[in-house]
Formats: structure tokens, C-alpha cells, sequence
């Protein structure tokens, strides 16, 4: 097939689809559906047994893989080559973003359609297309808002929760030109139609990638709405933005990240789609890609290698377990983290991503070190150990004073009690108030204090976090509210649904 | 030179400066771990599932139950059919209850003896990929249902497998508004590992492009927390157990 009559052929399929779309078909069967999960009993999900197995399996394949990561690194190149796929190597964001944005140009696009990618995020890719005129749209329902409403996300398992249907209706009513009511399967629809057409316009389809396997080449995609999966169908040059990490070398071992990754992200047995993706289309096929491009991104990662301390970072699946059981996280909001990985994972990761002392306290400090988010980790990812390390280096790399110093001693006071601490903890787990104001900022006065209290060295580059924090601690000690409480229930909610089953949200962050 | 022809030379440039940078990248990765570069696969003994779980199976019965449960649970619909009559007729029986106007269906040998072309008097019905000059991706977007032969189906995730090639559009089981996945009783297997095994089994080189786990209707909370389904894929899904 040519490009230019392929390219003719693209502005048909959209034609077509914008003719056929049986609207009042579509509103029949979402209606049909949704009102019987609603109604129908939950059915609780049953006990998965051996958890801790599990968590022990998952946590060894990681350790093995990354252990191996030339090996195994360079045997997912060769054979994703094998396959038809274009390899790249990105050493640093720019230089990825150098690729794409080569790609995007060489193929003349005008639009990308993505799915959810935290690489993409992290690389600011979204900006940089901006910048040479391709419009990059993000298709998961909650990006795709959070984007008309040119914001950024506020909780990464769901994006825009920080916005009621009314809003929502009033910004998708702009976009329709016409006013939708503020009825969820109303506005889903008109997402569902606007969504298609712009599928089927786009030049390229952009995703991220959970997991690579090393033996057969395949990227490995967990999601609940499909839109990755029509990012990977529909247009006809694919690019895939892929952390160095996510290998696993077998299909054998994806069975065990696959019992791990949807469980804890949303509580599902699985996520509504697992898609392996293979090369691009083979030539009789009728769909998926012509070219296909994974941009293989290390952007500080490597530096985590060989660190003792740190290289357990490079296991972490991304499902979002420790944001949601981390109570400081519940009270403050993905926002006030300020870089694309907030919670206990962003709080170590951000600063080992960028190498930076500076930041290391800043966002550290906004640990309970409670421990919650060791427990929930399906890899075992010890966090809480890891947020002691940053602060030690922290003090031991001179950016700490005398004061921060003496704070470390009483520190290691209570992190000798660390099991009371836990329990004390998890009582209320549930009354983030509660939480935050009887257990994390008690028990940081005391023995802690030093931590709270000190200043701000002026070399410090980002005051972000730690002035939002101060808001906070402000905020709870006058049991005033951080967080919009519509927001905060709505939050509970999701932590509730996670632990039954329900399975909102996305599937693991790509 | 036209526009194919510099692409493809471009191409070719990036993929010689990609696999010198392969070599400093991956040497980066070994000089980081400390210790040079090994060729040899090294010895993984952890790999799959724990070993008590490699030897859990559930009986035929209990593999059809327990997938209808889950696959309820996550908003499906499960029918227990007994042969390719019932299942002609069942969606013969859904087209005129939702007055379905476009069909389109995988073009495995299965699904032809369906003959849904005759049985659906008032629908459009089209077989993926069965002419050149068809755009199928369109067909399959405007498409009110979609009918798909399962390869596998897993009891324990309630998932149903489906396995791209000429004949199966990845479309199919993906952009229509209704989704009926047939599948076969002895397909149906307790573990995902089964035929995930079988992937590792068949290799790279026979690996289809597109391989999906398909665990019930698309399905989104992104508003308000509030559950809906189908913001871009199908949103209801018949699994239709035969045999
Ligand atoms: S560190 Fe957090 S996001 Fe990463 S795997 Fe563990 S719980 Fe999931």
C-alpha cells in the first residue's frame, strides 16, 4: 500500500464512521450495561490466596531481571527488531523527545492520539509536540477532560477527580457546541464519538508501556477503557515510550505481574484489556500499525544500578498501591507533589531520577514513614527504608544543619519502634484527618521535630512542596480541609472499591 | 526521489545510528552493575508462577462456573449454548431485539458455517478482510455488533483470549458497540499461565501482532467515580460458551 493512498483512505475511514455512528444504539447499550452493574449485586471478589507468594514471586523476577538488565535490555532489542519494530535509545528526556519529535515530522502528522503514559509525562512530551504543531490528544476519558480543561492531573488513577459532572459538562458542552447534560453516560457518549473521529484522523498513536518481554519482543499493555488498544489498532504508525526497566524476560513470568499489577492498581483480577503487541501489523493483516517505533528511555533510571540502596527502585511496577494506602498522599492530592510520579513511589523516585540532593528532603519529608506503602507494594519495594537513605544522604552530603542532624538521631528512636508506629498508623487509616494530624505530624513533633522545623537553605531550588506541606500542616492543625471534601470522599470511595473488587480506575500506569 | 523512498532511507540511517547506540547503551547498563557484559542467558529460577500454582486446575464444570461468574462480575453476559445452531440463533435473536444494522465478524472457518449473512434478515453483515478494497477498519467502527471466535477463554480472570491474523481483525472484537465472543467448552482453560505458556511455546518468530485478553465491557469512572462503560470499546459483551 502506498502512503498517499493510504493516506486517502484515512480520511474515508473517518467519513464513514462519522455517518454510521448509531448514536441512539450506543446510548441503548451503555444504558443496558451500566444499570446492571449498578444494580446487580456486587459480588465480592473472592480472596485471592497466598498473596505474599505472589508478592514474593513477583518481587524475584523483578530483583533477577534488573540484575540482568544488559542481558535481558538487549535481547528485547534484538528481537523486537527481529520483529519489524524501529528501536530507539534515549539516553536522556531530551534526546527522546529529539526522536519523537522526528518521527512526528518525517511522517508529516497533525495529530497523536495517546493513552495514558507516565514516560510521555515525565518527558513533557505533549508540550514539545505542541511546539512544532502536531496536536497531541490524550484519549483515556479522564485525560481527555483534564486536557480540554487545560490542567493537569490531579490523582493519577483518576485524573479528574477533582471535577464534578457539572463542570465536566460544561467543558465537553463547549467542545460539542452544544450543552450535554451533566449525565455521566451522556458526556461518556459524546467522548465515545468525538473520540473515534479523532482515532481515526490521527497520524500516529503514542502509548507507554507496562511491560516488555525480553524473548519474544512484545510490549504488553493493561487497561480498562480500550483506548490503548485503538491507539495501537487504529492509526498507522505506533510509538511507544518505554522506561528501560519494564522488562520481564517470559510470557511466563507476565502471568505473575499480571496477578500483581491489576490487583493492586484497581483491585480487578484483571484489567478489562491485556494486550501483547507484536511488531508492526504483518502484511496481511487489515489492521494495527505499518511502522512502529519503541523509544527505549533511561533518563536517569541507570543511575538507580548498582546502588544498593536504590536499585529496587527499577522494580516498581506502577500500579499506584502506595499512593492510595498512603495517608499523607490521601491528604494532600497528587498535586502537591509537583513531578509526574507523586506518593511514596514519586517521593523517592523524583529526586533518584534527577540526581538531585537538593530536592531530596523537600519531598521526602512529606513521608509518615508509617510503612503502608511497603505493605501495599506488590514487589515488596521498600520505601519507607528508602526515604531514611535519602534523608541520611541528604545529611551526610552537607545539605543538612546541625538541627536536621540531631533530628536524625531521634529519627532512628522511632523508626526502632517502627511496629508501633504501623499500628498507630493504620487505625485510621480511613479518617485521613485523623491520620495526618494524630499520627504522621504528632509523632514528626515529636521526636522528628528537627525535620519540620528547620530552614530553608536558600540554595534549595523548589520550595513547591515544602511550602505546600507547611499549608497543610497549617491546615490540619486548624482541622481545616486541603482538599475540596467532595474530592476527599470521592477518594475514599476508590480506596473502598479497590479493596472489594470494584475496579475503577485505570489498569496500572504505563 | 519520492516521499516513500527518503522515509525509508531515513529509516534505515536511524536504525544504523540505533544500533551503535544499543552497544554504549546497553555497555552503560553492565558498567553500572559492575561487572562486564555476559552473552549467556543467565540461570532465572524464579520464572512464572509460584509452583504451587503450576498444577491448580479446575474441572471442565468448574472452569465454565467460575468464568461466568467472573465475567458477570465485571458487567458481561455469559450463555451456555449448546451447539453453533443455538448460537445462530441466539444472536439472530439479539440482532432483531436491538434491531442491529452492521455486523461484522472475524473470518475463521467456525464462524463462516455460522452463516449469519442468511440468518440476519435486516443487518449488513461483512467478513473481515474478505476483499482487498474494503476499508475494514471503518467497517468495524460503524459496526453495532462484532462476532469473534475465542482462541482461549480463562476461567480464573473470567478473560476471553483472541489472537490477530488475516482472517481476525484486532478491530472486530474492539470497535463495534456490541461484542459476541464464541467460545468453544474445550478452550476454556483455569489458568492465565496456560496460554501465556503457550505464547513462550510457539516463539517470537509465529507470534501474532496482536494478542488481547478481553476481561468484559470497556469501562471508565473517570466522572465523578461514577461507573460507565463502553467510552471506547464495546460496551456489552455476550460470552457464548458451545458445548
Ligand atoms: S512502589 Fe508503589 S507504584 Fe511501584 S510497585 Fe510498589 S506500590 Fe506499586
Amino acid at each position: 500500500m502506498s502512503s498517499t493512498a493510504a493516506g486517502s483512505k484515512q480520511s474515508t475511514v473517518k467519513q464513514r464512521a462519522e455517518l454510521a455512528l448509531n448514536d441512539e444504539f450506543l446510548r441503548k447499550a451503555v444504558k443496558f450495561t451500566t444499570e446492571r452493574l449498578r444494580s446487580g449485586k456486587k459480588s465480592a471478589s473472592e480472596e485471592h490466596g497466598n498473596w505474599d507468594d505472589w508478592r514474593e514471586r513477583g518481587r524475584q523476577i523483578r530483583l533477577h531481571t534488573i540484575a540482568h538488565l544488559d542481558y535481558y535490555l538487549n535481547l528485547f532489542a534484538d528481537n523486537a527488531r527481529a520483529n519489524g519494530v524501529h528501536i530507539h535509545f534515549a539516553q536522556t528526556d531530551v534526546e527522546a523527545v529529539r526522536i519523537a519529535l522526528e518521527i512526528a515530522q518525517r511522517k508529516q502528522a497533525k495529530s497523536v492520539v495517546k493513552s495514558k503514559s507516565m514516560v510521555t509525562e515525565e518527558l513533557h512530551l505533549n508540550r514539545a509536540l505542541d511546539s512544532i504543531g502536531v496536536e497531541a490528544i490524550e484519549t483515556d476519558l479522564g485525560e481527555y477532560i483534564i486536557q480540554l480543561a487545560g490542567e493537569t492531573p490531579s490523582h493519577i488513577i483518576i485524573p479528574a477527580i477533582h471535577k464534578n459532572r457539572y463542570q465536566i459538562a460544561d467543558l465537553l458542552s463547549a467542545e460539542a457546541g452544544e450543552t450535554l447534560a451533566p449525565d455521566t453516560q451522556i458526556l461518556a457518549g459524546f467522548v465515545r464519538k468525538k473520540l473515534r473521529e479523532k482515532f481515526l484522523e490521527a497520524d500516529i498513536g503514542m502509548t507507554g508501556c507496562n511491560f516488555a518481554i525480553a524473548e519474544t519482543g512484545s510490549m504488553v499493555l493493561f487497561e480498562n477503557e480500550g483506548n490503548a488498544r485503538m491507539v495501537t489498532t487504529v492509526p498507522k504508525t505506533q510509538i511507544t515510550l518505554m522506561g528501560m526497566e519494564r522488562i520481564i524476560p517470559s510470557f511466563e513470568d507476565l502471568e505473575v505481574m499480571a496477578t500483581l499489577l491489576p490487583r493492586s492498581a484497581t483491585g480487578q483480577k484483571l484489567t478489562v484489556y491485556m494486550s501483547a503487541i507484536t511488531g508492526p501489523r504483518r502484511s496481511d493483516d487489515a489492521d494495527g500499525p505499518d511502522e512502529m517505533h519503541i523509544i527505549i528511555v533511561d533518563n536517569g533510571r541507570s543511575n538507580q544500578l548498582g546502588d544498593p540502596e536504590f536499585q529496587e527502585l527499577l522494580n516498581c511496577i506502577r500500579c499506584g498501591a502506595c499512593l492510595n494506602a498512603c495517608p499523607v498522599y490521601r491528604h494532600i492530592g497528587g498535586h502537591a507533589y509537583g513531578g509526574t510520579y507523586s506518593g511514596p513511589i514519586g517521593a523517592v523516585l523524583t529526586p533518584a531520577l534527577n540526581s538531585n540532593v537538593a530536592e531530596w528532603d523537600d519531598i521526602a519529608n512529606a513521608s509518615s514513614l508509617c510503612g503502608a506503602c511497603y505493605e501495599a507494594c506488590p514487589v515488596k519495594i521498600p520505601l519507607h527504608d528508602m526515604l531514611v537513605y535519602l534523608r541520611r544522604r541528604k545529611v551526610e552530603s552537607g545539605n543538612g544543619s546541625k538541627l536536621e542532624s540531631a533530628g536524625m538521631k531521634g529519627f532512628s528512636a522511632v523508626m526502632g519502634d517502627a511496629r508501633r508506629m504501623r499500628s498507630a498508623l493504620k487505625i485510621g487509616q480511613f479518617g485521613q484527618k485523623l491520620v495526618v494530624r494524630e499520627g504522621g505530624i504528632r509523632l514528626r513533633l515529636g521526636p522528628l521535630k528537627g525535620w519540620n522545623t528547620y530552614r530553608v537553605a536558600p540554595s534549595l531550588p523548589k520550595h513547591t512542596f515544602r511550602d505546600r506541606w507547611k499549608e497543610v500542616d497549617r491546615d490540619a492543625q486548624m482541622k481545616g480541609k486541603p482538599l475540596d471534601p467532595a474530592v476527599q470522599a470521592r477518594m475514599e470511595a476508590i480506596v473502598k472499591q479497590r479493596q472489594q473488587g470494584g475496579g475503577h480506575g485505570h489498569g496500572g500506569h504505563a | 526521489m519520492d516521499m516513500a523512498d527518503t522515509h525509508k532511507e531515513w529509516l534505515q540511517q536511524m536504525e544504523l545510528q540505533s544500533q551503535a547506540k544499543q552497544k554504549s547503551f546497553i555497555d552503560g547498563i553492565s558498567a553500572k552493575l559492575g561487572r562486564p557484559r555476559t552473552e549467556q542467558p543467565p540461570v532465572h529460577p524464579f520464572r512464572g508462577a509460584p509452583d504451587f500454582w503450576r498444577t491448580f486446575e479446575w474441572t471442565a464444570e468448574e472452569r465454565i462456573e467460575r468464568f461466568g461468574a467472573n465475567f458477570r462480575a465485571a458487567g458481561g453476559y455469559v450463555e451456555r449454548l449448546s451447539d453453533m445452531d443455538e448460537v445462530r440463533r441466539f444472536i439472530s435473536d439479539k440482532a432483531v431485539e436491538w434491531s442491529a444494522k452492521y455486523v461484522v465478524r472475524q473470518g475463521q472457518p467456525e464462524l463462516d458455517e455460522l452463516n449469519l449473512e442468511d440468518a440476519l434478515e435486516n443487518a449488513n453483515v461483512a467478513v473481515w478482510n474478505s476483499s482487498v478494497d474494503e476499508e475494514w477498519k471503518a467497517r468495524a467502527a460503524e459496526a453495532d455488533f462484532g462476532v469473534v471466535l475465542a482462541d482461549y477463554a480463562v476461567a480464573y480472570t473470567g478473560s476471553i483470549t483472541v489472537l490477530s491474523s488475516k482472517n481476525k481483525g484486532r478491530s472486530v472484537s474492539l470497535l463495534p458497540t456490541v461484542l459476541f465472543a464464541v467460545i468453544p467448552a474445550e478452550r476454556m482453560r483455569t489458568r492465565l499461565g496456560e496460554p501465556l505458556q503457550q505464547f513462550d511455546a510457539i516463539g517470537r518468530e509465529e507470534l501474532p501482532a496482536g494478542i488481547h485478553f478481553i476481561s468484559g465491557p470497556s469501562r471508565s469512572a473517570d466522572i465523578e467515580n461514577d461507573l460507565t462503560i463502553g467510552v471506547h470499546g464495546p460496551g456489552v459483551v455476550y460470552a457464548l460458551i458451545v458445548g
